[in-house]
């Protein structure tokens, strides 16, 4: 074993050292002393090592134990027996079994098929391709299952149909969100079409689970192809994937067979999905228990509520604190500041309801500060970025990606956060802090995918009784062939619509640009706060400028005119609230701007939380159409 | 006994070990890296086999390639000299799997002793003295304070997290306790975003003392007296000594008869060191317990005639220690200095190249291991030792003399070396007096400290 490994070395003798030959020992001298017979040569035993199924290398049996059934060498994924899976997920002891000994079926009466079963049965020690049943994961209830492809590959037959969608029945009478490890080569084919209507009985169940309001997360593993694909796996409201995990309808074989091309690299992979919208989180094994257990909780409402509320009584009358400073004595002085600041804001807007209108052109206001000026300060590179916000006002964010229909757009991020023990949503656009990173995120200038994201994650709000929180911060959508081709306008406007008639609380917060029907689109919400020195309008000064004056280079002029700052807008009832900000808004006086926002949206939250869906909805239609 | 054992390292204890094998008739395997063709270690043994590229971690830490050619040469045996896969507790169990004698303990022992809380609590249970402080992490002053009173002051205020100095204080006495944790705390909270505390007692002006013993598997402990490798820069030992000087004879034996105690308590079998911190007043703290020979063990070897690298062999091979404690006599004393290839002036940068002469000094008293020679082409991938230069003499000051005499001797071309530097810590009349504690080149020398 491992001959590859070594080169036995013919002993070579340096010219510039002396010979050492006749003081080695030789074979004559040992016999000569007549030793004892030669004791057991070493070798290396079978079970020990095995051959690493992806970079090849020998690896240690154990050392696959202790690394999650991951190649201690390369980190490839190797295939996990369901029980251990169990053990890895499930918490010690939890784990209820359903269904174990549900009796094997042949509906067609295929020769040789109980035979087959039987003999996996002893292979596998399990009775079927699936496991299911109760447990707890990191302490919250659960229903899991688990799929195991080293029977007869996990095919769905009749028997790992109804198990499935049993196990999903019992999480709706339970009302316990499901989770199931997905993996499997597809249909059972000596099943037929049996094996095909599982489909639709998984996929039905899935479906009532959903509208019963209950969480489904599928955890998608090597290989997850065909009908299991095609059904339940592709239905959850959270999809996660194992790297590297192989993951399609039609299998590569099929598809090279078909259009005889070769696949490129890494086609089906987990990564192409999450690429193509379809993944939300690459999760590695060791992060997973964790993931799922924050999920649950970031989609259990009703604890949510409960520790939102409480944090209301403790702290409703002390106003925002939590988020605000280290701890090293600057949260006292920040807040007086944040208060200042909106003190001296009321007194400004006292004095412009009585000043003219020529004043108001100006929009200096206290600060002296042009139109001009505030879009450039809009533009600035080093402006703190909307994830700067999300991560000082939010716990735990779970970015979640794709828009399950194209692709994942960098230029906007989603997922689910807690706002004080309350689950929220929240959708940022983001640009980047430095070249490489704003290119990355295509300079904040979504795409439609981007879009159809937004609108996947506020409809998952909306079915989980989330509030909305948007951070809007684009120079416009993103004009280019290819967001024509895939119906940028469509996007927007099935995003701008749906979002005016979520049935559930949405707020936006305008940070830096919002330019356009592109910042519309996350800004059609119940309440719209803006940063004192953003902007907001229907078009750049410099479109605005080209368009009427014929020149871009009046850019100024026309920022003055348009009326696109926080201080116009709050006048023109497009926005509720200015956010104040401190001279040279930057990440070290960041909590200035994020206590004021913590405020408004704990009040605004505390507001709509005990209104009906179609009290929330009306409110913002309303809104909306007094325009 | 063993026919053929494989040596898995390099460098002078390879050679060390391979010259032990033959005079004990026993043939010997090198394993050897790309980078590591011409070196000694592979010309003296009498098997070679190339286990792989230059970097440690697809050669000499490649335990599959380690075990193929003890199982392609049809070794028995497999010395891992020190560093490496000494103390890899998963090789040492590879090895028992596969049928090759592991020349050192059991994994088990291995594992163990490995684990810094699980040594200490064993060691605890055996009434073997360790630093006091508290097990369970703490998060006020007031248990701080609690904690303290137990311990005695001064104490160490460390950080779960801490590193680099961070987190870390050291309080006097009580009245400035609070104040210290505290600002540890705050100090930690910053910097790791935690705040979990350890408090122990703060061993003063310690002593590095590590004692040898020797444990065969029919349950012979026995110690060959102490070591004092005190003289250490930045936690790498320069210079290490036996016996220890200014100790009673007293303390001496209680220091030998609690690490023979220690090595009883884990079932210890073949060669160890047991490292204990010293205080000035002669308390003394079990630190940990190194389950592989030590760099510095021929100063034990000069003082005590035992061939400790034999020994080790025998005692894998399933034999009995041949003496008992009261035939070991400790006379003389010896001191050993570590000539490393690196360049003081550039804050100790290792310095690969040729070595383009070289001379080395010899006669009465004076043993050089190393596996240089004139010509030798450093590779820059391992360990900067290159030799160990050790001086013994009837008393500390004339082994003091044969080492300053000796490292004037000493010629090596074309590197740069720290002979210099030893020679000026030498020559120092604290280290002359004996006057030496872990804090020895910060208080003398503190230039060398500098980044």
């Amino acid at each position: 074993m491992f001959k590859e490994f070594i080169s036995q070395k013919k002993m070579e003798t340096a010219s510039r050292i002396p010979d050492f030959t006749r003081i080695k020992t030789g074979v004559n001298e040992k016999k000569a002393r007549g030793r004892k017979k030669a004791q057991r040569a070493p070798e290396v035993p079978e079970d020990v090592y095995r051959k690493c199924s992806f970079c090849g290398k020998p690896i240690l049996n154990r050392d696959v134990r202790d690394n999650l059934y991951r190649c201690p060498k390369c980190g490839g994924y190797f295939r996990v027996h369901a029980r251990r899976r169990v053990e890895l997920i499930a918490d010690k002891g939890s784990f209820e079994e359903f269904d174990r000994d549900m009796p094997i079926v042949n509906p067609l009466d295929f020769p040789g098929y109980e035979d087959k079963l039987k003999l996996m049965q002893e292979k596998t020690g399990l009775s079927e391709a699936v496991i299911t049943g109760r447990c707890t994961i990191g302490g919250e209830a659960a229903v899991l299952c688990v799929m195991d492809n080293r029977f007869i590959m996990s095919s769905m037959g009749q028997v790992v149909g109804e198990k499935l969608t049993r196990a999903i029945e019992r999480s709706d009478e339970e009302r316990l969100p499901l989770i199931i490890y997905c993996a499997s080569g597809g249909a059972r084919m000596q099943e037929g079409i049996v094996s095909l209507m599982q489909m639709t009985k998984t996929s039905q169940a899935i479906k009532r689970h959903r509208d019963k309001g209950l969480l489904y997360i599928s955890v998608l593993t090597n290989p997850t192809m065909g009908g299991v694909t095609a059904s339940f796996a592709m239905l959850g409201d959270v999809i996660l994937a194992e790297p590297k995990a192989l993951i399609g309808f039609a299998g590569p074989r099929v598809i090279e067979q078909t259009i005889g091309e070769k696949l490129p690299e890494g086609f089906q992979h987990s990564e192409f999905l999450l690429d193509h919208g379809f993944v939300d989180i690459i999760a590695g094994r060791e992060e997973q228990k964790e993931l799922i257990a924050e999920l649950i909780r970031a989609h259990d409402m009703e604890k949510g509520r409960k520790s939102f509320k409480a944090f209301l009584k403790d702290n409703g009358a002390m106003g925002p604190r939590t988020f605000l400073g280290e701890g090293d004595g600057q949260r006292d002085d920040t807040l007086t500041e944040a208060e200042e600041a909106s003190e001296r804001r009321e007194l400004s807007k006292l004095k412009e309801d009585g000043s003219s209108e020529g004043d108001l052109h100006q929009s200096g206001g206290r600060s002296g500060l042009s139109a001009w000026d505030r879009v450039k300060l809009s533009r600035a590179k080093d402006r703190p970025r909307a994830m700067d916000y999300v991560d000082r006002l939010f716990d735990g964010f779970i970015e979640l990606h794709g828009d399950r229909r194209f692709g994942d757009d960098p230029a906007i991020a989603g997922g689910v956060a807690l706002f004080h023990g309350l689950p929220v949503t929240v959708i940022a656009q983001q640009k980047g802090k430095d070249t490489k990173d704003n290119l990355r995120h295509n300079f904040g200038m979504p795409k439609p995918e981007g879009y159809r994201k937004a609108l996947r994650l506020m409809k998952e709000a909306e079915a989980f009784g989330r509030p909305v929180i948007c951070f809007v911060d684009t120079p416009g959508a993103y004009p280019g062939i290819s967001s024509e081709e895939r119906g940028q306008g469509e996007a927007i406007a099935e995003c701008i619509a749906e979002m005016a008639c979520l049935k559930v609380p949405a707020a936006s917060v305008i940070i830096s640009e919002g330019g356009s029907g592109g910042a519309l689109a996350m800004a059609s919400a119940n309440e719209i706060y803006m940063l004192e020195n953003a902007t907001y309008s229907i078009l750049s000064p410099e479109g605005f400028a080209s368009i009427l004056y014929k020149d871009p280079g009046k850019a100024r002029e026309a920022s003055e005119i348009m009326r696109i700052t926080a201080e116009d807008l709050k006048k023109l009832g497009i926005i509720d609230a200015i956010i104040p900000e401190p001279e040279g808004l930057c990440e070290e006086n960041l909590n200035v701007p994020v206590a004021a926002m913590e405020e408004r949206l704990m009040d605004f939250i505390s507001r709509s939380m005990d209104k009906s869906g179609d009290e929330i909805e009306r409110e913002r239609f309303e809104r909306f159409r007094s325009f | 006994m063993f026919e053929k054992v494989l040596v898995a390292n390099r460098g002078e204890i390879a050679v060390r070990v391979i010259r032990a094998l033959r005079e004990m008739g026993i043939a010997s395997v090198a394993v050897y890296s790309e980078a590591d063709r011409d070196s000694l270690h592979v010309m003296l043994a009498d098997e070679a086999i190339c286990i792989g590229p230059a970097a440690s971690s697809d050669s000499y830490l490649n335990m599959e390639a380690v075990i193929s050619a003890a199982v392609a040469s049809k070794a028995q045996a497999i010395h891992p000299g020190y560093g490496f896969l000494s103390e890899n507790e998963k090789f040492a169990s590879l090895c028992e799997t596969c049928g090759i004698k592991f020349i050192g303990p059991s994994s088990q022992v291995i594992a163990r002793m490995g684990n810094k809380s699980e040594a200490k609590n064993t060691m605890i249970k055996a009434g073997v003295p360790v630093v006091p402080g508290s097990r369970e992490p703490i998060y006020s002053p007031k248990e701080a304070k609690r904690i303290a009173k137990k311990t005695g002051y001064p104490v160490m205020i460390k950080a779960a997290l801490g590193g680099g100095g961070k987190g870390m204080r050291v309080a006097e006495s009580e009245d400035r306790l609070e104040e210290m944790f505290l600002a540890a705390q705050f100090e930690t909270r910053k910097a790791f975003g935690d705040d979990t505390m350890y408090i122990e007692r703060y061993v003063k002006d310690p002593r590095h003392i590590e004692v040898q013993i020797l444990a065969d598997s029919h349950g012979n402990v026995i110690h060959l007296g102490e070591r004092d490798c005190s003289i250490q820069r930045r936690h790498q030992k320069v210079l290490e000594e036996s016996p220890c000087e200014n100790i009673s004879p007293a303390l001496r034996s209680k220091l030998g008869r609690t690490a023979v105690k220690a090595a009883k308590a884990v079932g210890y079998e073949n060669a160890g060191t047991i490292e204990f911190l010293l205080e000035p007043n002669g308390k003394f703290y079990f630190m940990e317990m190194n389950t592989r020979v030590q760099v510095e063990h021929p100063v034990t070897e000069l003082v005590s005639g035992v061939d400790i690298i034999k020994e080790q062999i025998r005692i894998a091979a399933g034999e009995k220690l041949s003496f008992t404690q009261k035939d070991i006599r400790l006379s003389g004393h010896a001191i050993e200095c570590r000539i490393n290839a690196e360049s003081p002036e550039r804050g100790f940068m290792p310095s690969p190249g040729t070595i383009t002469n070289l001379h080395f000094p010899g006669g009465n008293g004076i043993r050089i291991d190393t596996h240089v020679y004139q010509g030798y082409k450093l590779p820059p991938y391992y360990d900067s030792m290159i030799a160990k230069l050790i001086a013994y003499g009837k008393d500390r000051d004339e082994a003091v003399r044969k080492l300053r005499s000796a490292l004037g001797e000493t010629i090596i071309d074309g590197i740069d070396t720290n002979i210099d530097f030893a020679y000026e810590l030498i020559k120092s009349p604290a280290f002359e007096k004996g006057h030496i504690d872990t804090g020895f080149i910060e208080k003398h020398f503190p230039k060398y400290l500098k980044k």
